[in-house]
């Protein structure tokens, strides 16, 4: 199963405050643990939102939103993508992961075609299995 | 560049566990819309995610890690999904945005990606194992 770890934002990434190096040390080790078991799939760190944009469908025209965007709780800083056996596994290594007092990471499971049912018919999913083999060629 | 285009969906926080998307003809023109970001070379990645009902959440109130079960009573706004594409400009993904076959119910956000030549020197020191990590996520995943 597959699991998307999103890293919540706060005041701090959202102002562009580095990590400091020990910080980046304890998070290079516990990567490379995920790595060598196996587990990690992708990890990303976000620009904060004042670097990006919204795009909201209410109408017949997409409108843009330029950012930055309040700071709550909802907003994104990071991400791991991770391959594990359970969801228990997933909270077990997210447990293990080195943040500070007041940080908090959700974790998400990624859809797999199974999960579709019928929606995704026989023809769409060789269109998205295909489309998937040459993303990943990039 | 790389950009994540952010997929949030109004309504998705309170969805039912086991939620998934049954309109075959919103999956086609998703997909219609996938294969144009693969077509043009742009698309790195997307996925979705099963609703926060389903989910996790583990905080560090005091550096010990705690664990709450989904659904979460404060978020206003999830992720459904996203796509990692990579362009020219921040102009180029809000133009790729922009053609998304979203409901009104939707709202895209965009972010860049913080690559290593975006850190300072000696934070780049510190990860520089970095990529090569993800060069082995990506070969092992």
């Amino acid at each position: 199963m597959r699991f998307m770890v999103i890293v919540h934002a706060n005041k701090d990434t959202e102002a562009g405050v580095m990590p400091t190096t020990e910080l980046l040390t304890a998070m290079g080790k516990f990567n490379e643990e995920m790595c060598n078991a196996g587990v990690m799939q992708a990890g990303e760190g976000l620009h904060p939102t004042s670097k990006g944009a919204r795009i909201a469908f209410t109408g017949s025209e997409p409108v843009v939103k330029q950012g930055p965007f309040d700071v709550t709780r909802d907003l994104i800083a990071g991400f791991w993508l991770i391959d594990v056996a359970s969801k228990d596994e997933a909270i077990a290594w997210m447990k293990r992961a080195p943040f500070a007092a007041g940080d908090e990471i959700e974790i998400r499971q990624v859809f797999a075609a199974e999960d579709f049912g019928d929606a995704l018919t026989p023809e769409l999913r060789e269109k998205e299995e295909r489309l998937r083999a040459q993303a990943a060629k990039k | 560049m790389r950009f994540m285009m952010l997929m949030i969906p109004g309504g998705y926080e309170t969805a039912a566990p086991g939620t998934v998307p049954e309109d075959v003809e919103r999956v086609a023109l998703m997909m219609a819309y996938n294969k144009a970001l693969m077509d043009a070379g742009v698309l790195i990645t997307c996925d979705g995610l099963h609703p926060p009902s389903m989910g996790a959440r583990v905080s560090f109130p005091s550096g010990k890690p705690v664990v709450t079960d989904g659904p979460f009573a404060e978020s206003k706004e999830v992720l459904g999904g996203y796509w990692m594409i990579d362009v020219a400009s921040r102009d180029e993904a809000i133009a790729w945005a922009s053609r998304c076959p979203a409901t009104p119910n939707e709202v895209i956000e965009i972010r860049q990606v913080q690559e290593m030549a975006d850190y300072p020197e000696d934070v780049q020191a510190v990860a520089s194992g970095f990529e090569e990590m993800q060069t082995t996520a990506k070969r092992l995943g």
